[in-house]
């Protein structure tokens, strides 16, 4: 029973909807809308399991004391604090409040800036890592390199002092050579994403389960 | 290569990273205190964004995708701007929406900047509340609007490029879960999806959803993404109504979606702060700004930057070959 109905719901459920896509009738269009207002419940669920989860998984660090057990307090209190200043104190995500309330300012005062902190922090790092591993050790290493010397220099300005040429084949490069990989990679990916979906809809692909009825 | 040479070369390639890291640091700030101005040549992938917006007019419609986080908001930010800087010239209206709660607030922030008339060049914003009074008595169009709104003693702020009417020009509607599921509902109704925006105003009353209820009375998604969530536009908004889609992607995204252009499953792309500093330039070509904004300003970061790696690259090879390290199975680290 564990394994079966959530079989059959994937298996009605997709069908159903490969079916709906391709027919343009209201019908079609009526059980899709039935199904995006269903859609948003069900991930409600998986967001309350989702910070229950979480919640455990601390909860046992700090109880243990475990190692950076300090970590795990300042992943709880934003968990629970920021939605309980989003529905009681005056928010403005987005503009909606002439006087922006705790919410807005945590939002834009510290979370903005820290992603925006990780983010930059890359050029660092790669930097470093290109100094010490971007090397020509053989053909295709070369040919990988001067690539990329083309396109990172034809991508900036300066490039286009040092000779138009630069940047034209730096385009050249991601028109043409880039496209095509691209092109192969994509196709590829698509009918493995194609194959694991049909796997999965006729219940062939059962890892999604869990290991539920075993 | 004598034994002295060979240390000096291990020495070169052991370099303590903190050297590396101050570098960066310096060519990052500089060229903000001291401006270059380096040419910025835009390509075909961002001119044919531009000339896309614009041949649209007061009776088109844009969406704008806010897809990306703070992460990369140096990117994907000055595309959305000069994005809405150029339809709002235009009187093009412009739904923007988001795929996640942090890119809605930084939705806000961008709708923000460009309604700032603190600051020369940008639009004065009338909010959906303001203009009760005018829809009441029945100015839902936008030069009537705006005609009696002027009538009614409102001065444009000195240095605005005009008026921007919430419902009438913009709509920010914000994020919503599940948005490949939002993108295929908003295929047969807009305002279904959102029956109110951001602010809570009914999305429905609004004079722009009335011309334009669904994704086929839209003429462009521009999608600024950080992720894959730009192909959610393709797969669902272009595949199934024929909605014409942009990107604005981040510099390292932008090599996996010419595949698409090709295709012409997109009509064009902006990729990084590159393509947000060529859109500027388009712009102030074509006469909607003055002067260029902050992508441009960036490109000269951008370019030490690279110039830097670059030369880090070719040092870094020199001490390798010239060392003899390649002969050797492993070079003794201290990183």
């Amino acid at each position: 029973m564990k394994r079966t109905v959530p079989l059959m719901l994937a298996l009605v459920g997709g069908v159903i909807m490969i079916i709906q896509y391709f027919i343009p009738h209201q019908v079609s269009q009526d059980v899709f809308d039935y199904y995006t207002s269903w859609a948003p419940v069900v991930s409600g669920f998986a967001l309350i399991l989702g910070v229950g989860s979480i919640t455990r998984l601390h909860y046992h660090k700090l109880r243990a004391r475990e190692k950076n057990w300090p970590f795990s307090i300042a992943v709880l209190v934003p968990i629970y604090l920021m939605p309980i200043f989003a529905f009681f104190v005056p928010a403005s995500l987005g503009g909606g409040s002439e006087f922006p309330g705790f919410f807005d300012f945590m939002y834009t005062r510290v979370q903005v800036p820290i992603q925006a902190t990780m983010f930059s922090m890359l050029a660092f790092y790669i930097a470093s890592a290109a100094f010490r591993a971007f090397r020509a050790k053989s053909l295709l290493a070369t040919v990988l390199l001067l690539a990329a010397v083309i396109v990172m220099l034809g991508q900036v300005p300066v490039g286009d002092l040092l000779g138009r040429w630069l940047p034209d084949t730096g385009q050249w490069i991601l028109r043409y050579p880039n496209l095509a990989a691209k092109r192969a990679i994509e196709l590829g990916v698509g009918f493995g994403m194609l194959a694991t979906c049909l796997k999965i809809i006729f219940g062939v692909e059962r890892g999604w389960l869990g290991g539920a009825g075993r | 290569m004598s034994g002295m040479n060979a240390n000096t070369w291990e020495k070169m390639l052991n370099i303590d990273r903190r050297w590396i890291f101050l570098m960066i640091g310096v060519v990052v700030i500089v060229p903000f205190f001291i401006r270059m101005g380096l040419p910025v040549v835009p390509t075909d992938e961002v001119r044919s964004v531009y000339s896309l917006i614009d041949t649209l007019e007061a009776d088109d419609a844009v969406f704008v995708g806010w897809d990306f986080d703070p992460g990369t908001e140096a990117e994907n930010q000055p595309m959305g701007i000069a994005v809405l800087r150029h339809a709002f010239s235009r009187h093009v209206p412009v739904f923007v929406t988001a795929v996640s709660p942090l890119g809605q607030g930084l939705a806000g922030q961008g709708l923000a900047s460009v309604f700032d008339t603190r600051t020369p060049g940008n639009f004065a914003l009338v909010r959906w509340a303001d203009w009760e009074p005018f829809r009441a008595a029945g100015h839902a169009g936008r030069d009537s609007l705006e005609a009696a709104w002027e009538a009614a003693g409102n001065a444009l702020p000195e240095g605005a490029l005009g008026w921007v009417f919430e419902g009438v020009d913009f709509a920010h509607l914000g994020y919503q879960p599940l948005f490949s599921l939002v993108i295929l509902g908003m295929g047969s109704s807009i305002a279904a999806q959102y029956p109110t925006d951001v602010s809570g105003n009914p999305v429905p009353e609004m004079p722009m959803l009335h011309a334009h209820k669904n994704l086929r009375d839209v003429d462009l998604a521009v999608t600024l993404a950080g992720s894959s969530a730009c192909m959610w536009c393709v797969i669902y908004g272009n595949a199934k109504v024929g909605l014409p889609v942009a990107f604005g992607v981040t510099a390292v995204m932008a090599t996996d979606y010419f595949p698409y252009i090709q295709s012409g499953q997109i009509v064009g792309m902006m990729g990084g702060l590159r393509g947000a500093a060529e859109y500027e330039v388009l712009e102030t070509e074509g006469g909607y700004t003055q002067a260029t904004g902050n992508a441009y300003r960036g490109m000269d970061v951008q370019s030490l930057a690279h110039i830097v790696i670059i030369l880090l690259v070719i040092l870094g090879n020199i001490a390798f070959f010239a060392g003899g390290f390649h002969r050797k199975t492993a070079l003794k680290a201290r990183r």
